[in-house]
């Protein structure tokens, strides 16, 4: 039953929230193992979906569910020893939530039907919005109210969106069912002027969760103010599974022959976010916006790479597996800096590369790997995307693709080298480091490498059927 | 013979017109309330809703509770818990609001004629009560400082879009478990919301908007 992937975290988150703490925090453990092994049976088809008119597999979504366990299991790792050290109040609602969060999360990635697509993204905003809260600081309670209010009332627009698909095909009296395999087979009957209405709608709806310019507002601030595993969680993994709903309407508008109309508005939001995203980030003095800022670009790179097509569809999925990755391997250090010098201001910290070696590492690596250096991922789908734009001759989308690149790349170096090798004000470590908060960012780290020099053949198949309805391609 | 579908499509414009002019909290949650209610009433009154099954009988109950019964209770509530002064405290004044909400009226009129040519008949009085209840929402949401009227907006706003969902789409697709699912959204939504109103309102000691402000760049 293909249910149990999403059914296994909710019923253990449920039963985490009323389980004494230290037995809440194996039960994470033990449900983040369980899941990612459930998500290998999803890949090896060997579960059937048991409501087939609402939930199936989906090339797409089972990439972004690999992702998504594969980084939970990490971050849980690290959240039990980040959970300790803090001294959390409120640890099982913590523990409950992160479950909760990864069941809607993966609840997501398996829904066919639109409107059970959006009842998941709608349930995640609202099962992490107690994870930006845990700490009850007023930041944190505006950053939450930002979040909760912007996020609900855009993903409402995407209701609307919905209905408008339900429309187009209501209008032309097609009799199929509401689900995006059967709409894709029908595509071509639609009629293209509701779809296009439709399309912006989920555009702007979903884009205000995936973090697009101009309705990324709510991003940097919950970001920053969450709990640092709860920041890699948002980051890695929930961004990604609102592109997931933008991805499988774009798909449908491909189909139906408006893959030009969808594939611009694509690459507009694409290039306003990655402009925002460099000058936000240039004389940013908090080191946990920069990373958010950093998604709001890395979310532009992927719309960018989708709506060009070809070869440079291949760099985008690429580039969204390696984003969270590396992404939320950057969350997990940044938040050993927040414990060891107890500021996310970059001026009162320094000097980590002395004080905090193995995060140094970790942080000083991931900064080389976000910013498009090799051996890691993002330089081979930053230069697939770089690519695609040339063949396509979209040289106007390009100069400012690597403008906005050089931007962003200036502006965290200078953050990340004021970090690293500034003197520091002479204020103490409060917390040291501890080896079981390092490891999973390296390992994080190390199979965004690995993923450069070894692909496994499973997944580099699902990347080819998910691109081949696009019209992508591997060899350019 | 009255028309009853129309009668509650005029119920609901003029609940967001009194809602747009209230300066009571209280007065507000309990317009919400009436509006809730009758949106969950309208689609018993349409063409495609004539038959029900065991199905829809209970969604359809379940509706009118969590929409006119629970939500409000929960606002109410919170009026009663958070709010100090129980002024609405507008930043657009209420006749100001209210001419807005008579412009609504009209753009949709404008809007719902230029659709006109391909949308199934008979529908255009529930798709401009639909667009105003929308628009009023995102309006009310804009215009008033307090963050519980903001949650008052959201309200409206998914209300307007239900209706369009109902205006628009054919019974066949939209099945009641779907449809449950979005309702229980929203209620979860609320019941969120209010819990962050507590917290906020124990932090700052209002819960105005504009103390909201600390996150800039």
């Amino acid at each position: 039953m293909l249910e149990f992937v999403f059914l296994l975290p909710i019923v253990t988150g449920l039963t985490a929230m009323f389980v004494p703490v230290a037995l809440g925090r194996g039960i994470l453990l033990i449900a983040a193992l369980l899941h990612l092994q459930l998500t290998a049976m999803a890949w090896m088809n060997k579960l059937n979906p048991y409501f087939p008119d609402y939930f199936s597999t989906s090339p797409e979504g089972l990439l972004i569910l690999l992702v998504t366990s594969f980084i939970f299991l990490f971050i849980s790792v690290y959240a039990i020893s980040y959970m300790r050290e803090t001294e959390m109040q409120s640890e099982h609602i913590f523990i409950s939530c992160m479950l909760l969060f990864l069941g809607t999360m993966s609840m997501v990635t398996l829904s066919d039907h639109p409107i059970v697509l959006w009842i998941a993204i709608e349930a995640t905003t609202l099962v992490s919005a107690p994870l930006i809260f845990i700490n009850r600081s007023k930041e944190a309670l505006e950053a939450t109210w930002k979040y909760v209010l912007i996020c609900s009332v855009g993903i409402a627009l995407a209701l609307l969106g919905c209905f408008f698909i339900t429309l187009a095909m209501d209008i032309k009296d097609i009799d199929a069912s509401l689900t995006f395999s059967s709409l894709n087979a029908v595509a071509d009957q639609l009629d293209p002027n509701w779809l296009k209405a439709g399309f912006i709608f989920i555009m702007i709806g979903f884009g205000t969760k995936m973090g697009l310019a101009p309705m990324h507002t709510w991003l940097p601030d919950a970001h920053s103010q969450a709990p640092s595993p709860a920041s890699a969680l948002l980051s890695g993994a929930l961004l990604n599974c609102a592109f997931l709903g933008i991805y499988k309407v774009h798909v449908l508008m491909h189909v139906a022959g408006l893959g030009d109309y969808s594939s611009n508005i694509l690459i507009g939001f694409g290039l306003v976010s990655m402009f925002v995203a460099g000058i936000f980030i240039l004389n940013q003095p908090d080191y946990k916006r920069m990373l958010a800022y950093s998604s709001v670009e890395n979310m532009g790179v992927i719309a960018i790479g989708v709506g060009i097509g070809g070869i440079a569809l291949y760099g985008a999925i690429l580039h969204l597996i390696h984003h969270s990755l590396i992404k939320s391997s950057l969350f997990l250090s940044a938040g050993n800096i927040l414990l060891g010098f107890g500021t996310r201001l970059v001026k009162r910290t320094g000097n980590l590369a002395r004080l905090f070696p193995k995060t140094f590492v970790a942080f000083f690596a991931g900064f080389a790997g976000i910013s498009g250096f090799p051996p890691f991922g993002i330089f081979i789908s930053e230069l697939l995307i770089i690519m695609g734009a040339f063949q396509r001759g979209r040289y106007a989308v390009l100069a400012i693709f690597l403008f906005c690149l050089t931007l962003v790349c200036a502006g965290a170096a200078r953050i990340v080298m004021r970090i690293s090798f500034a003197a520091n004000t002479g204020e103490d470590v409060l917390v040291e480091e501890r080896m079981i908060r390092i490891l999973p960012s390296y390992a994080l780290l190390l199979t965004s490498i690995g993923l450069c020099l070894w692909m496994p053949e499973s997944i580099y198949q699902i990347i080819l059927s998910t691109i081949k309805v696009l019209g992508g391609v591997v060899h350019g | 013979m009255i028309n009853y579908s129309d009668a509650v499509l005029v119920i609901i414009l003029l609940s967001v017109l009194i809602a747009l002019e209230s300066n009571r909290m209280v007065a507000l949650v309990k317009i919400m309330g009436l509006q809730g209610i009758m949106v969950s009433l309208v689609p018993l009154f349409l063409p495609q809703h004539q038959e029900l099954g065991s199905g829809g009988i209970i969604f359809f109950q379940i509706m009118i509770l969590i929409k006119g019964l629970l939500i409000p209770g929960l606002l109410y509530f919170a009026v009663q818990k958070v709010a100090i002064k129980r002024e609405v405290e507008p930043i657009i004044g209420y006749h100001a609001s209210l001419f807005v909400g008579l412009m609504m009226i009209m753009v949709s009129l404008f809007i719902t004629e230029k659709l006109q040519v391909t949308l199934p008949g008979g529908h255009s009085l529930l798709l401009i009560t639909a667009i105003t209840t929308l628009g009023a929402g995102l309006f009310l949401m804009m215009s008033r400082t307090k963050a519980i009227t903001q949650v008052i907006g959201y309200l409206m706003l998914e209300n307007g879009i239900y209706l369009v969902g109902t205006a628009l789409s054919k019974q066949s697709h939209t099945r009641y478990v779907v449809e449950f699912g979005v309702l229980l959204d929203v209620l979860v939504g609320v019941m969120i919301m209010g819990i962050i109103l507590h917290n906020i309102n124990r932090a700052f000691d209002d819960v105005d908007t504009a103390l909201l402000g600390r996150l800039k760049d």
